[in-house]
């Protein structure tokens, strides 16, 4: 009896989407959804049936990554989702495809397998790159585990047998949503790349990778930290891109960086957490040599990235949400309002996006199974190109993800990297044309 | 291990040419040449399809469970005439225009259409059931249905093929509205015995003419088209 009522009060449970989330669903086009991916590359080949009964023991630890998605009339809602699944499959060459909310048994995750590779799809409604890095970290520990190593708990690899901590469960915006006064958003638009648009399915990956010893040299002889001079990099090959490109005239250049707000803000959440800064130069005010851009990056994010202007920042994210007009309003004008926001200013207001999810922490007894680590941000809204950073002991991986053919910027970013004598090292999915 | 000779990348070994740049990767050491396994799976994934099952189910059991009710009250209970064929019409018109949302939605849009003007055909001449005459039906209904299913294939293979854009689209449209209104009134007159002639029709054309050539002439002059777009962009 007394087990009839857990199970329905389990059944009754359900979490309201954070801040960030609630965007992403609102974005979901037949070829889009916003979905990233993590991958980990262990020293030895996968066995497909021993992952499948590790993801089946850890996803239990994490209650919102073993979700559905559902619409309310006003906002949509994650709910547990009992049906069977996810199951691994075998990985495709064209990762982050479209993940409709229905399909795939309502799982908001994909595992793939292939060779020593372990890959987690993730929709961003769900979490932000650290939730998904705790769930595939604790799922290859409880992996290695079946395979009788022993791993121990500690950094991104959670206890599977302790019940799930209710802050990681949260929408740690809301918390910290308390400034005074609430900065505007900034909104401009900025120069976009011009591509041909691959056929839809198509997801052009170039990898680089790279030493953190060298990179770290050359950074600071710069004067700046590892995360600034790619930050510097990219814009540099977006200049480049936009000065050999035919255009009317020139367009302020931008990058969108999420920050992880953990490091301002102490919360444990596997939820999204993040807030967007917008590194930039403006080509109109005169031509810049590499060094004068990563002076501006490095005293960009020195001004803007802390604690008081972060918090005024999510206070202005927050402050929609939470108004009494618009929480009335039924969820499919608010679709129609935000989608068009979003296509229409949001979208515009950056050149290309930059994630620097740093050196990743593994469990000391795990570090002999891992040989790196990777991550993508997944198809870009508009045809452009994302790029993501992640880095393992001295293994610093690049990947760039984008949705055209053409990889101008790709060249401009790791010629710039090879002319400061950087080695780089380059994997890829495409196929190119003779 | 190979190196892009115009980026000065080094080049994972399964790569015949550099992402970068297409440069061809040609190490005369390693001839002949064998391909590496590329780190990539070959496979392609596809998104997989949202079965819409329940959704179908409950649409034709509300649907003909409808129908069926109507037909048996009208049957057994209020049975001055067959009012509920017009339930029954409508329950078809509603399944039909639902089969390829939900149903079977690899359907191409000619045949869904082509099936809705039918829906509507069997609708109509269901009415005449009720009205004890079908005069009105052949010589007017259908010819109508007939027209204006025509319109719309024509249109929806113009927007398909040619140009789906806003400026062309409101060509068809007001193409479509003048063929549709001249067509009604010459079907009017031959339905009421009259000598076809155009009165109410001709300004409808007349004033469609005007908007067409209004149109066309935008169309036909990228400034003109340029600005009508910026203006009217949403």
């Amino acid at each position: 009896m007394a087990s009839q009522k857990n199970n329905r009060a389990e059944r009754r449970e359900w979490y309201k989407l954070d801040l960030s989330a609630i965007v992403y669903p609102t974005l979901q086009r037949k070829d889009f959804s916003s979905v990233y991916r993590l991958s980990v590359i262990l020293k030895e080949e996968i066995q497909p049936e021993i992952l499948q009964q590790a993801v089946d023991t850890a996803l239990k630890r994490f209650p919102t990554y073993k979700a559905a998605i559902r619409k309310g009339l006003f906002w949509r809602y994650l709910e547990p989702n009992v049906r069977p699944g996810p199951f691994v499959q075998p990985d495709i060459k064209n990762p982050c495809m479209p993940m409709p909310f229905k399909a795939n048994n309502r799982y908001l995750i994909r595992i793939y397998y292939h060779h020593c590779r372990i890959a987690l799809e993730a929709h961003h409604s769900l979490g932000d790159g650290t939730g998904g890095m705790c769930v595939l970290q604790t799922i290859t520990a409880v992996y290695l585990r079946l395979l009788g190593h022993k791993i121990s708990c500690g950094g991104f690899v959670l206890d599977v047998d302790e019940t799930p901590d209710p802050e990681e469960l949260e929408d740690a915006y809301i918390r910290y949503a308390n400034a005074q006064v609430r900065p505007p958003r900034p909104g401009e638009k900025t120069y976009r790349v011009r591509g041909t648009k691959e056929p839809f399915y198509t997801l052009n990956i170039i990898d680089g990778i790279l030493s953190v010893k060298e990179i770290a040299k050359v950074a600071s002889s710069y004067d700046a930290t590892i995360t600034e001079y790619l930050n510097a990099c990219l814009l540099y090959a977006l200049m480049q891109k936009q000065q050999h490109d035919w255009h009317k005239k020139l367009r302020p250049v931008k990058i969108a960086m999420p920050v992880n707000l953990r490091r301002f803000f102490p919360s444990k959440t596997l939820r999204n957490f993040i807030t967007m800064v917008y590194p930039s130069i403006d080509p109109r005010l005169g031509e810049y040599t590499f060094e004068e851009i990563i002076t501006q990056v490095h005293f960009y994010m020195r001004y803007y990235i802390n604690e008081k202007f972060l918090r005024g920042d999510i206070t202005t994210n927050a402050a929609t949400q939470q108004n009494p007009v618009i929480r009335v309003i039924p969820l499919f004008i608010k679709d129609f309002v935000v989608r068009l926001f979003y296509t229409k200013v949001q979208d515009k207001n950056s050149s290309a996006g930059l994630t620097n999810m740093g050196a990743l922490k593994v469990p000391e007894d795990m570090k002999p199974f891992i040989e790196r680590f990777d991550i993508y941000m997944g198809q870009p809204f508009s045809s452009r190109t994302n790029c993501a950073i992640i880095s393992f002991e001295d293994i610093l991986t690049i990947n760039f993800a984008s949705s055209i053919k053409e990889s101008d910027v790709e060249r401009y970013f790791f010629k710039k990297l090879v002319q400061d004598g950087i080695h780089v090292k380059i994997e890829s999915n495409r196929e190119m044309e003779d | 291990m190979s190196y892009c000779v115009n980026c000065g990348v080094e080049l994972e070994s399964s790569l015949v040419s550099c992402p970068l740049c297409n440069t061809p990767v040609i190490n005369p050491n390693e001839l002949p040449y064998v391909k590496k396994a590329s780190p990539y799976p070959e496979e392609m994934g596809q998104v997989e399809v949202v079965k819409r099952k329940d959704w179908a189910i409950l649409l034709s059991v509300v649907c003909g469970a409808t129908a069926l009710t109507c037909g048996l009250l009208n049957f057994l209970v209020f049975n001055q005439n067959m009012w509920s064929l017009l339930v029954i019409g409508i329950c078809i018109i509603i399944w039909v225009a639902a089969f390829p949302a939900i149903v079977y939605t690899k359907l191409p849009i000619y045949v869904s259409l082509l099936a809705d003007g039918a829906s509507i055909a069997v609708y109509l001449y269901m009415i005449t059931y009720v009205t004890h005459s079908d005069r009105w039906f052949f010589s007017l209904a259908l010819p109508i249905v007939v027209i204006i299913l025509c319109i719309a294939e024509i249109i929806t293979l113009l927007g398909r093929k040619v140009s789906h854009t806003f400026l062309p689209s409101a060509v068809y449209l007001f193409g479509g509205v003048a063929i549709l209104c001249v067509s009604i009134e010459l079907l009017i007159d031959r339905f009421t015995g009259n000598k076809p002639a155009l009165s109410w029709s001709a300004i409808v054309l007349t004033v469609c003419v005007i908007i067409e050539i209004a149109l066309i002439t935008i169309l036909s002059r990228r400034r003109f088209r340029d600005a009508v777009r910026r203006r009217l962009h949403f």
